[in-house]
């Protein structure tokens, strides 16, 4: 039955997109010219997606099927996995955008949003695989009490979903208005009707299939791009480097660091936001219980930071082909601005390297980049509701998969709504701030309660339920208060908190928060929780006892 | 002395928690280290990254940068290959010592 709803609805979907890109034919010389190639790839992509969700929805029966495919993922695989997560449109786009605006900046980006890596590789990827089943609350939890820690995990999961779902969402509204020529509302409806097909129905495995297709498109297209910008100056970086400070309003000064970081507290403030904050992203940490054991998940960490970091090296040399191809050429600019704004500077860039080709080849690569995202976070709120969440407080611990999947199904759709109508809300937002609010939120709250559970032996239940609140709520109560959503949002006059980036001080709290209220917790069960701890570090280190996702 | 006891008084044990410890930490302070040393760097003396390498434009900021991406690839590089020569023999060998216990 569930089949045929899917296949029913993938047909509506279908029958939509195909009806809304022909009246886009119509009637969009108003809005942007409608580039045949986008449409026909990015129907394709849509397709075969769904194909592929149709295929999945046939495998997934378990909980172990819709949470984390099986187990069944190899290291290779999930590496690209992960990398299809972890680069977004907005780091395609948007990093390529501050690159070509204000040039070494960009760079300050990129390489915050890799350097999390090593370290989850190195404290994190294995213990996590060993300890946990489904989600990093199964971890976080282990042995300390079910209920309160599995709230507040996810609590913060859910928080950093949100958050990062929105910034997605509104990003590909746009984008896509300016690509397609689609409204934006139907743009974010479409995106998200499509996000929640897949995890509905196709559950973590249609979900890592959809990553993989998108990762292989997004590095094909970046290189193919890269190669075409260093192709033009004889594949010598100093060529290129010195024909864009020629060509840039700030020449030089490009090549060091600019206004992106203004003051002290603020770089090392977002410094830590993004390393950490890497390691605490509820959507990635999933994807390590999708493989079968600890060498499956070290494999991952070293083929996803690979995948990565060649990524944001072509990104910023996509940044600098920007500049020397689209400053000195007046038919990207309208009013002396970019066409679409600075985050379309790789798009635009693409026209000028390969025509109307590769224009809508690396269009539909950024709607389908956008697509696999929200998709991987989607499956991580809705496990977060249905295995922490519901399965905890609803059915008490007592396994009822069959209930377990149906919850999970609805709080796919639950959030697909939600998201879709914050998207829809937000559109005229600046909502750049929320993915920084997200990675600080992961950083404050999700990190520090899981690194310590996995580390330290005093951790106790108060402790971590105490101080990772505050974490969550430093974080947040901070950015409100400060400069992107006091002044820039709300418009009041000045900030209560002067930076931008809260992570130094919210980070700091949730540490010494978890170790205060633990060493000063002399309870019985701090008695029993810190007692529990050697069989969890064994547990951890050599992987015996392992939960297998596959249910036997 | 029930088995996490006996796991532990394994010598194949603490030869694991000893290789762990004197790969993972000496790494993750390598990346953190020069990772603030960068940041450090851009908030306090950011026009020292702009001074260009030689006779050409492309600054010491850059090749920094670039630097470290690569430099984070090599990190995990180094683990992996560690973790598969030291860390995998030792954990099998406790592990079939821990299922003989049974």
């Amino acid at each position: 039955m569930k089949l045929k709803t899917l296949t029913a609805l993938s047909f509506f979907t279908a029958a939509a997109l195909i009806g809304l890109s022909a009246t886009t034919f119509a009637d969009t010389a108003a809005k942007a010219p409608v580039n045949v190639t986008a449409i026909v790839m990015f129907l394709a992509f849509v397709c075969v997606t769904l194909g592929i969700t149709y295929w999945a929805a046939r495998r997934t029966k378990t909980t172990a099927d819709f949470y984390a495919a099986g187990g069944g993922i190899g290291g290779f695989q999930n590496g690209l996995a992960i990398a299809g997560d972890y680069m977004s449109a907005a780091s395609f786009l948007g990093i390529a955008g501050l690159v070509y605006m204000s040039g070494f900046d960009g760079l300050i980006y990129a390489i915050g949003f890799l350097v999390g890596w090593p370290i989850v590789l190195l404290l994190i990827a294995e213990p996590l695989r060993n300890l946990g089943k489904y989600t990093f609350a199964d971890v976080a939890s282990f042995r300390l009490q079910q209920k309160p820690i599995r709230i507040l995990a996810a609590s913060g999961s859910l928080v950093t979903v949100i958050f990062y779902l929105i910034a997605q969402l509104v990003g590909a509204g746009k984008l896509i208005e300016v690509l397609f020529g689609l409204s934006y509302e139907t743009a974010v409806i479409i995106v998200g009707v499509l996000m929640t097909l897949y995890v509905t129905f196709g559950g973590m495995l249609a979900t890592t299939w959809v990553q993989l297709i998108k990762a292989i498109l997004l590095l094909s297209g970046a290189s193919l791009m890269a190669v075409l910008v260093l192709a033009h100056f004889n594949f010598s970086f100093e060529n290129m480097f010195v024909a864009a400070t020629n060509v840039h309003a700030k020449g030089t000064a490009i090549m060091a660091p600019g206004t992106l970081v203004s003051d002290p507290i603020s770089a090392i403030s977002l410094g830590m936001a993004l390393m950490f904050g890497t390691a605490g992203l509820p959507h990635i940490l999933m994807r390590f219980f999708t493989v079968k054991d600890a060498v499956q998940a070290r494999r991952s960490v070293f083929y996803a930071t690979g995948f990565i970091g060649y990524f944001y090296i072509l990104t910023f040399i996509i940044g600098f082909g920007a500049i020397v191809m689209l400053l000195n050429n007046p038919q990207y600019f309208a009013d002396g601005k970019l066409v679409g704004g600075t985050n379309m500077a790789a798009i635009h860039l693409s026209q000028a390297l390969g025509g109307d080709l590769l224009l809508g080849f690396i269009s539909a690569v950024a709607f389908a980049t956008i697509l696999a995202v929200v998709s991987g976070l989607t499956l991580a709120g809705s496990s977060a509701i249905s295995h922490d969440l519901y399965a905890t407080l609803v059915l008490k611990g007592k396994r009822d998969e069959k209930k377990e999947i149906r919850a999970s199904r609805i709080a796919t759709v639950c959030l697909g709504v939600i998201a879709v109508l914050l998207g829809i809300v937000f559109e005229n937002q600046n909502v750049a701030f929320m993915v920084g609010l997200a990675f600080c939120v992961a950083a404050s709250a999700n990190f520090p309660i899981l690194l310590l559970s996995m580390y330290w032996r005093k951790l106790t239940t108060r402790g971590a339920v105490i101080g990772g609140s505050i974490g969550l709520l430093t974080a947040l109560v901070l950015v409100i208060i400060g400069p992107t959503v006091w002044v820039d949002a709300f418009h009041f006059e000045q900030a209560i908190f002067p930076y931008k980036y809260p992570a130094i001080f919210s980070i700091s709290a949730a540490f010494i928060g978890i170790w205060l209220f633990s060493i000063l917790d002399n309870s019985k069960t701090a008695k029993a929780e810190e007692a529990a701890f050697d069989a969890q570090f064994v547990r951890s280190q050599t992987g015996i006892g392992i939960s297998e996702a596959a249910e036997h | 002395m029930n088995h996490t006891e006996q796991i532990r008084q394994m010598p194949e044990y603490a030869e694991l928690t000893r290789a762990r410890k004197k790969i993972v930490w000496p790494l993750s302070v390598a990346v953190i280290v020069a990772y603030f040393a960068l940041i450090l760097i851009i908030a306090f003396w950011p026009a020292s990254l702009g001074a260009p390498i030689g006779e050409g434009v492309t600054s010491v900021g850059i090749a920094l940068g670039l630097g470290i991406i690569v430099y984070c690839m090599v990190i995990t590089g180094i683990y992996v290959t560690y973790a598969n020569r030291v860390i995998e023999p030792l954990t099998n060998a406790i592990r079939q010592k821990a299922g003989a216990l049974k």
